[in-house]
């Protein structure tokens, strides 16, 4: 008998990678647009005006993709039950050396927020970025704005971006695997997500 | 700013609205001296003409048409172009370094060559001056960049037959104005305008903004958002890895029994 289990399919992984790469391609184009203290990123592209090309091509990838992992997912990660309310209380565990254990469907509430996060700051990105795009098109207090907001929501998406990298790799050993080749150990499924474990398995964990 | 200026030898215009009467001189000698096209424009009921600043016409008289005490039209004129300010919105959001800066007198400049079309200036400026043409690139006034460096005044100022248009020294021209009791626009605001005005009037008759400044949105992003944003990025970056070493993993204990195959790496 297998020690695995599927968690997530091809094509939920090739979407995710669409995703993280159009994510660190706008980073890295978009870096150079935020300050002048980055200036060197540009180099990356080529000059500056390469940055902004590939930032707005890279821009509608992950616009698009992402928003359809959010919504392609949604039923999964846009509702709470009470085991999630007990989860978030402690904080997930997170904050304490000791071992707890909660009974925890595919995702757990700190996976769910994250999700609504970033189809929200998707969904601000993109439609500031619009405007930023077109400035002489739009009202110019609408693109004064659109540049404020485009920049906090970049600063908010990369410090939360850092959180998610951090959980999903050293922070949880074995998480990484679903994202690489898709299937989990059973052994990690039956700690982290217990409920979900009984819902694929029908065995109890 | 990091860029600095030298307000004793800044130099720049003092314009006196009271003595322009709004011939346009100033308009055909910048187009003729930077070479630039004539726009198409319409006839709309003014002698205002054109309406507006464009690509290729970086300086404009401005009509302020009213209504004198016994039902005649009055005139007042502005000369409309950039105003060089001490704190440039305009250079503060300019990413590329070179595209927009500062000349040794004070004027703020640009190089097509380096502009990288992002139009991040035409938002920031207070007094909505940058405009982009065909070409995808900043142009405004430069101030004649180059006949002030060979030591002749901008094209402008040398075809104003009125004086309205004044250029030198900005601390002359000031002191001079305010000795002849002129109510004057743009001393102190900005770090200082590069063009002075001495007006007739409130500054919003002439469509001035009473206090100008950068807008607060570009103020937030560059002087709130970026530097704590990038101390959040690191915090971020410090706060995991010290829950890595504190906290840290949640590690998965190999259980009796179970997973043989796999208990020797565990």
């Amino acid at each position: 008998m297998s020690n695995y289990i599927e968690r997530f399919s091809t094509s939920e992984r090739v979407l995710h990678w669409i995703v993280t790469c159009s994510f660190f391609t706008l980073l890295l184009s978009g870096l150079g647009l935020f300050s002048r203290l980055f200036n060197g990123y540009f180099a990356l592209f080529g000059d500056g005006r390469n940055a902004i090309l590939v930032h707005k091509i890279a821009g509608i990838v992950f616009f698009l993709s992402s928003l359809y992992m959010f919504l392609s997912h949604k039923k999964d990660v846009a509702t709470f039950d009470d085991d999630d309310k007990l989860w978030i209380s402690s904080k997930g565990g997170y904050l304490s050396r000791d071992e707890t254990h909660f009974n925890i469907g595919k995702y757990n509430p700190g996976q769910k927020l994250f999700a609504i996060f970033i189809a929200v700051t998707t969904l601000v990105l993109g439609i500031t970025g619009l405007f930023i795009w077109l400035p002489t098109v739009f009202p110019r207090w609408i693109v004064q704005l659109s540049l404020m907001i485009h920049g906090l929501m970049f600063v908010g998406a990369i410090m939360f971006v850092v959180v998610h990298v951090y959980l999903a790799t050293i922070g949880n050993p074995g998480t990484i695997e679903a994202m690489l080749y898709g299937d989990v150990r059973k052994r990690w499924a039956r700690k982290h997500h217990p409920k979900w474990y009984k819902e694929v398995t029908g065995e109890n964990p | 700013m990091a860029e600095s200026i030298n307000q004793a030898t800044r130099k720049g215009f003092l314009v006196d609205t009271s003595r322009c009467i709004g011939c346009r001189s100033c308009q055909v000698a910048c187009k003729q001296w930077n070479k630039l096209e004539a726009d198409k424009t319409n006839n709309l009921g003014t002698y205002e003409n054109p309406r507006d600043l464009t690509p290729a016409l970086y300086n404009r008289i401005r009509f302020v048409e009213g209504e004198g005490a016994n039902g005649d039209v009055t005139w007042q004129f502005l000369n409309e172009r950039c105003m060089h300010c001490g704190d440039a919105g305009c250079m503060k959001v300019c990413p590329s370094p070179g595209a927009l800066y500062r000349t040794k007198d004070g004027i703020v400049t640009y190089n097509k060559e380096k502009c990288i079309s992002c139009k991040y200036c035409v938002s920031a400026c207070p007094f909505n001056i940058p405009r982009y043409g065909m070409d995808d690139k900043v142009s405004k006034c430069h101030l004649c960049q180059s006949r002030i460096e060979g030591g002749m005044t901008p094209a402008c100022a040398k075809a104003c037959p009125t004086g309205t248009l004044k250029f030198g020294k900005r601390s002359d021209l000031i002191a001079t104005a305010q000795a002849a009791k002129k109510t004057l626009y743009g001393v102190d605001v900005l770090n200082g305008l590069g063009v002075v005005y001495a007006l007739e009037g409130p500054p919003e008759k002439y469509g001035l903004p009473a206090s100008p400044s950068i807008p607060l949105s570009i103020f937030l992003w560059k002087d709130v958002i970026k530097p704590l944003g990038i101390l959040g990025f690191w915090g971020s970056i410090g706060a995991v890895l010290l829950h890595y070493v504190t906290i840290g993993p949640k590690k998965i204990d190999a259980e009796n029994g179970e997973e043989k195959e796999e208990a020797g790496h565990e």
